[in-house]
């Protein structure tokens, strides 16, 4: 037992040296994004800001985006208890995902590339980094715990308490420490890094729409989502300590698995079925178009499902809505009040929110031209009759193919789903569903614009595409709940769309991102035919 | 003599692909094992499996009469690996990483390593990010180099550098035999096997094939023979032994089983010698033989 882990300490610092910048990094940013918002909390909870924002709240788009509260009351509802609802869940998740980000990176990733073979023919034990890098991402998550809970404090605010702060900063901590311990399971089942990053994220996401779903239907179900026991613990409220217990012990018993699957497997290998290839290409393949639709499959399929499985889960919910409705007088007012439906207003959210992750895979698939030059794999081609142009474009088109396809499957989805739960189906039709997201279809365009930008002029920082992508979603996802200045919130490109169909539709701001999107890929394309190849 | 390496009958299948089928050779003490084959034959296969790294499926592998699976730690302190492409940690410098090695190693000596990363002309200050293939070898290399083991095992270690850094790390194996430790030695390169190998295993699809010195490999070929005579040489090409016989005029070029050479240099006397010359065949020579089945 001891030789398996082997001087897995030595592991353990060497990956603390060599990450000390990333450490550093990680844990001030997800800190003080989850602890640093607080005197605009208070701003925010003057007045009659915290009754506002509790019935603002209470709206199901809301649940399923931030989770419910313990509050029963708008006088229960205090500013820790606002808090705690508004951030804990979506910084749960993050810490969650970069978590899991890490462990493959140092699992899967280090084997995929080779490190590993040289490791271990020192005296490392054969799982000795695997328990390296869980005790890494086991002290980091602690050491964010604590920064989170003392920036907090150091504010302090009025019901800030420092019991609350702690157990709002442990289950921040603990949900990372939940998302390396999946991650830790999909690298010993799937042999490829990025198949192994994919499906960690893929299941964190699954989790995280089911427990949308139950939240709003029934919140003693999301207890059985591990999920669940990071906000479900209610800090600042009912305190609920007994759930990182849980958290815990589901952690330790996916680690026990997951060592007990390295244990059993070769280096290299994984557990699922290694079919065997074809001798020939199909005719599919021979072509630019056809190699890049191969070398994309991977995240197109993966994504596409993931889409539908978002639209389908949030779709689900409208069933609970009118009965929702029905059971809070103030809500049916507001929304009469309003002159929408509930459905209308829920559908204007949430495509907004799918829309922004739709976007990711285009994205992807225009950064992936740049990926395979960098890792040379293009070389050989660049020295064939294939323009230059053609490499270029038929990236391009693809990634457009790739988020219209990704527009119908999300909003199809969540429309096909969503009225067959309705029932009665006189609320809303489905191509009011298609209308809304083919409506964010220009700012999908306008981020392949941004990637191919990057890729034309400086293609090493076609990754600040995805971080503008999740500040615009920020933005975006928090509109509601933060009291952000106009300006500031105009810097995210989704937020000049109209939010159909709830909003009326504006040509102008349609064709106008449209026009602009199409001349960055124009640009792009100047860029691309210009610079250097690696 | 002691067996440092022993293998018997070793299989490994990955999923339905039977890799290895049966393996065995031994590497004795003080003995530098050449083991070559081509490519897909199994070579790095057998080397993982007796670094511990992948399990085989059935046989026995010992290292040190240890077992490679259950002992591996306590054979990985006597023994140095250098596989064929070596990746590094992008962020970290050579020297760094070096240094990591002969810890992980567990000792190594600081003097030598200055030494080879002095002979390799390695700039240790570099990320490893920045090295070319040949760069990452040679950290692998001088890592493996600086620490002493008793068996050395090198998968394909000269590939990417330079004839000249090639030519640095034969004399430094040269060293090490000299000093009596055993080297087990996969490479294609064959002079660089046929300069250092007392022993030379060859494995064709996963089979060892051919094991012996190269004196006693040699004697199971053929030699190429040239003979000039006064007389009519074609006789030579009607006798038994003779292979590839070419004419030209009275010069014939052929080849010859060895055990046939006395009956063929009688020939050539009575037909009168003007020129004789026979090359022994060449490790490449065996080699394709074996390749081509």
């Amino acid at each position: 037992m001891k030789e398996k882990f082997a001087r897995w300490h030595t592991l353990f610092f060497l990956y603390v040296k060599r990450d000390w910048k990333k450490i550093i990094i990680w844990i001030l940013g997800v800190g003080l994004f989850s602890a640093g918002f607080v005197p605009a909390f208070v701003e925010i909870g003057k007045g009659q800001g915290i009754a506002a924002m509790y019935e603002t709240l209470k709206n199901p788009a809301m649940i399923a985006m931030v989770g419910p509260t313990p509050a029963e009351s708008a006088q229960d509802y205090t500013l820790g208890a606002m808090y705690a609802h508004e951030m804990l869940l979506f910084c749960g998740l993050i810490a969650m995902i970069i978590s899991a980000l890490h462990v493959v990176s140092h699992t899967r990733k280090e084997e995929d590339l080779g490190v590993t073979e040289l490791l271990r023919s020192f005296q490392i034990g054969r799982q000795a980094n695997s328990l390296a890098v869980m005790a890494e991402v086991f002290l980091i998550n602690v050491i964010l715990a604590g920064f989170i809970t003392g920036v907090m404090v150091s504010f302090g605010a009025d019901t800030i308490t420092a019991e609350g702060s702690l157990l709002f900063g442990a289950s921040i901590g603990f949900a990372g420490v939940l998302g390396a311990a999946i991650a830790l399971v999909m690298s010993q089942l799937i042999p490829v890094s990025s198949g192994a990053t994919g499906s960690a994220l893929g299941i964190i996401g699954l989790l995280y729409i089911i427990r949308a779903g139950t939240d709003i239907s029934n919140v003693s179900l999301s207890m059985l989502n591990p999920f669940g026991w990071t906000y479900l613990t209610y800090p600042f409220t009912e305190n609920n300590w007994h759930l990182l217990g849980f958290i815990l012990l589901f952690s330790i018993l996916l680690v026990v698995i997951a060592f007990a699957l390295e244990g059993a497997r070769d280096m290299g290998a994984g557990y699922l079925p290694v079919r065997e290839g074809r001798a020939h290409a199909k005719k599919s393949l021979l072509s630019v178009r056809g190699l890049f639709i191969k070398i994309n499959k991977g995240v197109i399929i993966g994504w596409s499902i993931a889409f539908v499985l978002m639209g389908a889960s949030y779709g689900s919910i409208y069933g609970d809505m009118q009965a929702f409705l029905s059971s809070n007088e103030m809500m049916k007012q507001m929304f009469t009040h309003a002159g929408t439906t509930i459905e209308e207003s829920f559908t204007a959210t949430i495509t907004m929110v799918m829309m922004g992750l739709v976007a990711i895979l285009p994205i992807a698939v225009v950064n992936k031209l740049y990926a395979e030059e960098h890792r040379l794999h293009l070389s050989q081609l660049f020295a064939t009759k294939v323009s230059r142009s053609q490499f270029y474009w038929t990236t391009i088109i693809l990634a457009i193919v790739t988020g219209v396809v990704g527009t119908v499957l999300a909003s199809g989805s969540l429309g096909a789903t969503a009225i067959s739960t309705i029932g009665d189906s006189d609320t809303m039709g489905f191509s009011e569903f298609l209308t809304a997201g083919f409506n964010f279809l220009p700012s999908v365009l306008f981020f392949i614009g941004l990637a191919a930008m990057a890729l034309g002029w400086a293609p090493k920082l076609g990754k600040l595409v995805y971080i503008y992508l999740v500040y615009s979603f920020l933005l975006n996802y928090f509109s509601n709940i933060l009291d952000l200045p106009e300006w500031l919130f105009k810097t995210a490109v989704q937020s000049w769309i109209p939010q159909m169909p709830m909003e009326e539709f504006d040509a102008l701001i349609f064709f106008t991102l449209t026009i602009i999107s199409i001349a960055l890929l124009f640009i792009g394309h100047i860029g691309y035919r210009r610079r250097d190849l690696t | 003599m002691t067996e440092i390496v022993k293998i018997q009958g070793v299989q490994k299948r990955f999923g339905k692909v039977p890799a290895l089928r049966n393996v065995n050779f031994t590497v004795n003490a003080g003995e530098v094992v050449g083991f070559i084959g081509p490519n897909g034959a199994g070579k790095s296969t057998t080397i993982r499996i007796l670094l511990g790294i992948i399990q085989r499926d059935a046989g026995h592998a010992e290292i040190f009469g240890k077992d490679v699976w259950k002992d591996s730690l306590e054979i990985h302190r006597r023994i140095s690996y250098v596989p064929g492409d070596v990746t590094l940690w992008g962020n970290l410098t050579g020297g760094e990483i070096i240094d990591l090695f002969l810890q992980l190693h567990g000792g190594g000596d600081k003097k030598r390593r200055d030494y080879l990363i002095n002979r390799f002309e390695l700039d240790p200050k570099k990320k490893a990010k920045g090295y070319s293939k040949g760069n990452r070898q040679k950290v692998a290399l001088i890592a493996a180099l600086s620490v002493d083991s008793d068996l050395y095992i090198f998968d394909e270690p000269t590939s990417g550098l330079d004839p000249l850094m090639e030519a640095i790390f034969q004399e430094e194996v040269e060293k090490l035999k000299k000093a009596g430790k055993s080297i087990l030695l996969s490479s294609h390169i064959l002079s660089e096997v046929e300069r250092l190998a007392d022993k030379v295993v060859i494995i064709r699809q996963g089979e060892i094939v051919e094991t012996g010195t190269l004196d006693e490999l040699r004697h199971l070929t053929r030699s190429t023979v040239t003979v000039v005579t006064k007389g009519d040489v074609s006789e030579i090409g009607e006798m038994n032994g003779v292979y590839d016989f070419q004419q030209k005029d009275n010069q014939a070029t052929f080849s010859v089983d060895h055990k046939h050479f006395d009956s063929i240099l009688l020939k050539a006397s009575q037909l009168g010698v003007k020129r004789f010359e026979a090359v022994p065949p060449t490790l490449e020579d065996m080699f394709m033989r074996h390749y081509e089945g």
